[in-house]
Formats: C-alpha cells, structure tokens, sequence
C-alpha cells in the first residue's frame, strides 16, 4: 500500500487527524475523489479535490457519486474527509440528506471534538464540561453544558448499510473497518476520534496514549453498525479504566471537580452496559 | 514579532502591549491571521506611541524585530524591512557577533529555549524572551512586563513565568551590530500565514528523534503511528527519520515498546 497523504503533511506536531488521514488513505488507494469541506487538515492526500462549504458537504458528495455512475466509472470511489463541523452541526442537514436517499459515498470524519481549524469554538461533538474558546470556564461557567451528540447512532437510524467508530490508536481496526466500507454499495460512514494537541491541551507526543485511553476508558467504544440493526462492539475488555485516565491528560478538563468526574464516569458505565446488551442480542434498538 | 505557533509570539504581544499601557502609553497588538498551527512560523506586531495611534493595519517597517525561535533566527527575513539601525532580538544560544544576518542592523541574543525548559519545563518562549526585551530595548520597565503577566497568567503559572522574565533580563548580551552590511539574494521565504503544502519542515522541531538500533526490535510501530510518515525503513529493518518530514511531535518515541527511540533537542 502506497503512502496517499502529502509528506510533509501541513499539520500540527502529533496531529491525530493527520494519523487518521494516513492511515484510511492508505487503504483506499489512488482510485478516488477526496471532498473536502473547510476542516483542518484539508491538504491531506494527493488525490484530486473537491471543496465546497460547510452545509452542501453531502449534496457535492451527492453530485460527485452519482457522475461517477454516470461515466460508468464504478471504480472510482466518492470519499468525503469531513471534520466534526461538517457531520455533527452544520454539515448534518445535508449529509442527513444524503443517508436517508442511500447514496454512494463513503464519509470519513475526524472526530477532533470541536472547530480546531478555527481556533476550538465548540461543536455538537465536544464533550460535556470540556472548555473551548467559547465556552471559557469562569464563576458561572463548567465549559460545555451539553453531553456530545450521539451521531454514530443518529446516522445509524437512517438504516444506512455501513456506520462504523474507529480510533487512531488501533490502526488495524481503523483498517479493516475502511476495508471492509470501501466496497458497499451504499452511504457509509467511519467515525475516527482523533485527538487535538492544540486544542485538548496536551503534549502533542500523548496523542496515541490518550486515544487509547480513550477507547480502553469506554468513552469512545468501537463499534460496527449495518443497516441499521446488526450490532457488533469490536473492542471489548474485561474491565474498564476509569476515565479519569482519559480526562487527565487533558488540560480542557483541568476544572473538573470529583463529583463532575462521577457524573462522566456514570454516563460512560451506563453506556457501556447498553452496549454490551447490544452486541450481546447482535442487534440494537433504534 | 516573529515565532511558531506554540511559543506564544502573540500572547507576547499583547504582554508587551499591556505593559506600554501600564506605563501611560498607547498601544495596539497585532497577531497576522493565517493558518495558525502549532509549529508553523507566524508573526504578530505590537505598535506603541506616546500619542494616540489612529494607524490599524500590520506593521511594514518596524523598529525591533523579535525573533522567538532559534531556528527561525538563522533566517535572514526576520531581519528585512526594519527602520535604519534597527534592533533584532534573536532567541539563540550563540554570541550576538555569531550571528550571519546582514543589514544595518544591531544584534543581541538570548538562549530563551534554555532558560524556558529550566523554569516553565517546556519550551514556550514568549515569556523568556519578554526580559530580555525589557533590559535590551528599553521601550517598557521590567515591572511593567511582569505586572501584565500576572494579568494574562494568574497564579503560580505566574509566577514561572515572571521567574522566566527576571532569568533572562540578566541574560540578554549587549547590541553588537551586525558583520554584514548586504543581505544575500537567496532567502528562504517563512511561509507566514500560508496555506497549501509544504515542502520542508525540518525547521520545526525542537527535539528530533534518535533510534538506538541495538534496542530496536523493528516492530514498525512507530512507523504505524507517525502521523507524518516520516518515518523510512532501512535494509536492515530499522526506521530512520524523513529529515524534510518530521515535526519532532514525539509520537514514535512514546510508543516505542522497548523505548528504544529518544527525543533529542536540536543544537544549533
């Protein structure tokens, strides 16, 4: 497998998104058209490129995919490389769109958990209690008031056939899971946290250590949806690590108190239980 | 003002444009907007008057140039377009006549990056060099810096910092102006602000990986993880680091199971 991304790349030092791009461009190969919408980093691989704003992110994807199939080129794939601005908040009305009429297209977002490329305004992916630059923690302020919007299960109810979580700290999962979406026919998505140096305000070296705390920690759990229904959790250990592991590191997170840190620790416990059931039936209820 | 994203060029800005406020003058800070990364070359101004200032656009031709990285002071374009005798403040940790940048300019340095990991443990510049301003230049009194530190860095970050403050106003060398007069044709463009791809990177780092090849046990995951590919494999099946590529963000040095890669600081 051939290196697809530009080196050197025009990223930060120990970027994540960077490392996800790396990696799921590797699997994809040279056959594809890469669409960007305004996200950081947006000069990533060498393939050809189509921007376009924020909110028509899922209708070019759209307008791509379906020349293709005009041209009868169905060996080259429409492949979005989306942030988290462009699935969870401005890019969702679109991307929504495009789900429910199952089109084509494979959508690779970097999940950096908030507006990075801006500065870090906060998003419908930031964490609950996380400060960004505009939820500045302060005498009436815990940072962000709001828990992260479920879009993995949100873009699984529109019964799409592939809806998958990955993280950069387990490369071969991320890889596989990008494998196997390559070749469904149909709209499907990889999620891919991929943690922010400058951002989540940590040394850029922990980038990886943090994304597998983050995993182990049961705060990002890896998991496979197909159409909808068919549920499979792909990382499963024995015990938890609690996540104050994860949100340590973290300097977003320094003002949290013990009893904050409870309340997460709750939230993720009785997510993970879900989960569980879930893969324990196979199947998840939507 | 010219640093990398990270080193805090622009809060010193600011710090110093405080300052001149402090002391009854009139200021502006100025950061230049572009692609901030940290890591990438960027440049922010500050302009004081003791009359009010109505200009609001970047400073062309300033008096004092900063310079917050030592790599970046080898550059010749951080000493372009200063007014006549000029002032260039390098973050170096060599003599100000060691220096190679031309003009009619005067030099002093300051070893900042040292002074910065002794007492804030990281190399964050900004404040380690605000001192050596304060002593060299003149423009603002070292109570004043230290007053609009506690502002922006309140409690014991504060207190580092002023700690960094006071370290390297004593360690500032004089002005010492400069050998050459004539600044050569050839000069590398710092790329301030600019999007699209780049070519060489080297210049990035502060620390650079080293691979001890007799502990290597050539797992390749540090290869896995790079998040540069910087990382080439040799013929006996050890990684070797894309000089043009690596950031020096130390990903591969903190996975590598048998630690067998080691972060070094880049000598100059």
């Amino acid at each position: 497998m051939d290196e697809m991304v530009l080196v050197p790349g025009s990223t930060c030092q120990g970027c994540g998104a960077a490392m996800a791009a790396r990696l799921t461009f590797k699997v994809l190969g040279p056959n594809l058209i890469r669409h960007g919408i305004p996200c950081c980093p947006d000069h990533v691989s060498k393939h050809p490129r189509a921007g376009s704003v924020f909110e028509a992110g899922g209708s070019s994807l759209t307008g791509t995919s379906r020349a293709l199939k005009a041209l009868g080129r169905t060996d080259i794939k429409a492949v979005a490389f989306y942030g988290d601005g462009g699935t969870y908040d401005i890019g969702f009305q679109a991307l929504s769109a495009a789900a429910e009429r199952n089109e084509n297209i494979l959508v690779i977002t970097k999940d950096n958990e908030a507006y990075m490329n801006t500065g870090g305004q906060r998003s419908g992916g930031t964490p609950k209690y996380a400060e960004t630059t505009t939820n500045p923690v302060g005498p009436k302020s815990r940072g962000k008031g709001e828990p992260k919007k479920n879009i993995p299960m949100i873009f699984a109810a529109h019964y799409v056939p592939y809806i998958a979580t990955a993280s950069v700290a387990f490369p071969e999962d991320l890889m596989q899971k990008v494998k196997y979406a390559k070749d469904i026919e149909g709209f499907r998505m990889i999620l891919i946290q991929a943690p922010c140096p400058v951002g989540w305000r940590f040394d850029p070296a922990k980038t990886i250590e943090l994304a597998r705390a983050g995993v182990q920690a049961g705060v990002w759990p890896l998991y496979e949806i197909e159409h909808g229904t068919s549920f499979k959790l792909n990382y499963k250990p024995k015990e938890l690590k609690p996540v104050s592991e994860y949100l340590k590191p973290q300097s977003r997170f320094r003002h949290m108190t013990e009893a904050e840190v409870n309340e997460v620790q709750g939230n993720v416990t009785t997510n993970w239980a879900r989960l569980l059931k879930a893969d324990e039936m196979k199947t998840v209820v939507l | 003002m010219h640093g990398r994203g990270g080193q805090g060029a622009v809060t010193a800005s600011r710090i110093i444009a405080t300052a001149a406020y402090e002391e009854g003058k009139y200021s502006q800070a100025i950061p230049m907007y572009g692609t901030e990364r940290r890591g990438a070359p960027l440049t922010a101004y500050v302009r004081i008057d003791d009359v009010r200032v109505r200009e609001r656009e970047l400073v062309h031709t300033p008096g004092i140039s900063l310079c917050f990285d030592p790599l970046l002071s080898l550059q010749q374009a951080v000493a372009n377009d200063l007014l006549p005798n000029g002032q260039v403040l390098l973050n170096a940790p060599f003599a100000p006549d060691k220096s190679e940048l031309a003009g009619n300019i005067n030099i002093a340095t300051v070893d900042a990056t040292s002074i910065a990991l002794e007492t804030l443990g990281r190399p964050i510049t900004n404040t380690a060099m605000l001192g050596a301003f304060a002593k060299a230049t003149g423009v603002v009194k070292l109570e004043s810096i230290e007053k609009a530190i506690k502002k922006y860095f309140p409690g014991r970050l504060g207190d580092m910092n002023i700690a960094a403050v006071r370290k390297s106003y004593e360690k500032v060398s004089p002005w010492v102006p400069a050998k050459n007069k004539v600044a050569p044709k050839m000069q590398v463009d710092l790329n301030v602000g600019g999007y699209g791809t780049l070519k060489d990177v080297s210049s990035w780092r502060v620390f650079y990986p080293v691979v001890n090849e007799e502990k290597c046990i050539g797992c390749k995951t540090c290869w896995i993880f790079c998040p540069e590919a910087a990382l080439e494999w040799k013929a006996n099946n050890k990684p070797a680091m894309v000089d043009r590529a690596c950031k020096g963000c130390g990903v591969c040095a903190n996975e590598c199971p048998v630690k067998a890669i080691e972060m070094k600081r880049v000598e100059i």
